[in-house]
């Protein structure tokens, strides 16, 4: 589903911040990539959402090479991709029921079947009675929740999420990786970056570790 | 939720109000008002020279010395009315030259004491290909001295005139759509601006560049279009105002609002500002998407 070959990535005449980093996801994974801030996991998930170019390597996301095709055919790749920013980036001038929606208007769903979905996306997440608010009434975990909402509304075949776990205590930040783990059990892979080691390996999931950008641990399941 | 790759996705409710979006339909309209101005005065001066150009090329004027006999005058006019080309000759009378003279030379009795010469005003067919060095010729030869004027220095003047203020016309409407684009361009990025974290989030979760572009594009094409058309509409109606309070022989461009051509102008103008506020809207978009990955 995603498989990156000797990826790099560097800023203009600056140091590398990932060096060849080569690995293999495959559909139905459940993967966490940890590391210290600034190991380089945003920078490896932004390559992998194609919200970045790699310095170097090859990605194919769902069997297509990434970085050779047209935009619209990245564009269509995106769509395949559910994010959950690491700054949640929830638009403060729509409806929280917009913000969710946002990935199926894109993807042309007609306005009827987009509100059936939204409802009962927000009634399983527990936002169901925000849905006519603003982002900026809710408070931290609720906005969260709607990242996630508009994150996985579309059912996307790969969820990524950077640092959701970022300033929660941790037992909260336990509930919302339990939370992914269930989207996991409902067949969705996900890809999930986070600082805090010591939480990710409570998770049954296939770990990796990124150490000044290179992949210094991994199970070996996930070697080429 | 698989989405079927629409042809296309109506994202205008997800860009937040522009604030600035009432200045670029303001500012449109007020370049459509000079351009259309500009444009509905290249169509009326146009007509106005051709107009006067028509009336002179049917006619020219014989002078005769004053001191001509009547005979040779007689003789003279004889000779015109047999040329071929020309339709009438009519010799005008004493008190006619003299009020035709009055701006120049004063009161018609003052004239009276001058040696003005006898004029002829002779209609021609502006068909006809008149042997004018002949003609001239054989009139000299019957009363020395007389001359024939066939406006052709006046028209070539009134030609030369039309042709430079049309230049300048066509220079100030260039220089107009110019600054609109100019103007388009910055508002469009402006708008950008603004609109930053929703393009990028947008382009993030997969929108296709056309779909972010097209809410833009079809704003710059309505507040364009409006903009033109009350510019446009604005000039149509100062033109006639003005044509209207001007002497009754000042312009031929008496018929107004049913003149079609006018009414073309508005139009044309309209649509010009439709169409660069749209495909400016469109590249500027599209540039700033090419920026993202």
């Amino acid at each position: 589903m995603v498989r990156l070959d000797n990826i790099g990535k560097s800023y203009g005449a600056g140091a590398d911040v990932l060096h060849d980093i080569s690995l293999t996801l495959e559909a139905g994974d459940f993967c966490c990539v940890t590391g210290a801030s600034g190991a380089g996991k945003t920078t490896l998930l932004n390559i992998v959402a194609l919200a970045e170019q790699p310095s170097y390597g090859r990605l194919t996301l769902f069997g297509a090479d990434a970085l050779a095709a047209d935009r619209d055919t990245r564009a269509a790749l995106r769509r395949r991709i559910g994010i959950v920013f690491q700054d949640l980036r929830l638009l403060a001038h729509l409806g929280i029921r917009d913000n969710i929606a946002l990935p199926l208007r894109i993807a042309g769903i007609p306005e009827d079947k987009i509100r059936d979905h939204v409802d009962e996306l927000a009634t399983w997440l527990g936002i169901a009675s925000q849905l006519e608010s603003s982002p900026q009434t809710l408070s931290a975990g609720e906005r969260q929740r709607v990242a996630i909402a508009r994150a996985i509304v579309s059912r996307p075949d790969l969820l990524i999420a950077d640092e959701p776990t970022a300033g929660r205590d941790d037992e909260t930040a336990l509930s919302l990786l339990r939370a992914f783990e269930r989207l996991h059990s409902l067949g969705t892979t996900v890809l999930i970056a986070t600082d805090n080691i010591a939480l990710a390996r409570r998770l049954e999931c296939r770990h990796f570790h990124l150490e000044e950008g290179w992949l210094t641990s991994l199970d070996t399941a996930a070697i080429q | 939720m698989r989405g079927q790759t629409p042809s296309r996705v109506h994202l205008d409710r997800v860009l937040a109000a522009d604030p600035a979006g009432a200045l670029l339909w303001g500012m449109v309209a007020l370049m459509g008002y000079f351009a259309a101005i500009g444009g509905i005065v290249l169509v009326l001066l146009s007509d106005d020279i051709g107009e006067w150009d028509r009336a002179l090329g049917h006619s020219l004027t014989v002078q005769i010395p004053a001191e001509a006999s009547a005979v040779r005058v007689e003789t003279s006019l004889a000779l015109l009315r047999q040329t071929a080309g020309i339709r009438a000759v009519r010799l005008l009378e004493a008190a006619e030259t003299a009020r035709l003279l009055e701006p120049w030379l004063g009161p018609p009795a003052a004239i009276t004491t001058l040696p003005v010469p006898r004029l002829v005003d002779v209609q021609i067919d502006p068909d006809a290909a008149i042997d004018f060095a002949d003609l001239r010729q054989k009139l000299s030869s019957i009363v020395p001295g007389a001359e024939i004027d066939d406006h052709r220095e006046w028209r070539d003047t009134s030609r030369s005139a039309e042709s430079r203020v049309a230049s300048l016309l066509e220079v100030a409407i260039a220089a107009i759509a110019g600054l609109l684009v100019v103007f388009a361009v910055y508002l469009t990025r402006g708008r950008l601006a603004v609109q930053g974290e929703t393009i990028e989030l947008l382009h993030q979760i997969g929108a296709a560049d056309a779909d972010v572009a097209w809410p833009f594009q079809a704003d710059a094409l309505r507040r364009g279009l409006l903009g033109g058309g009350i510019g446009a509409a604005a000039a149509l109606v100062s033109l006639v105002a003005v044509v209207g309070i001007l002497p009754r022989h000042a312009t031929t461009a008496s018929s107004g609002f049913t003149d079609w051509r006018l009414w073309g102008v508005a139009i044309a103008v309209t649509l010009a500002a439709g169409l660069v506020a749209i495909t400016v809207a469109r590249i500027t978009v599209l540039r700033r998407l090419a920026l993202m990955p």
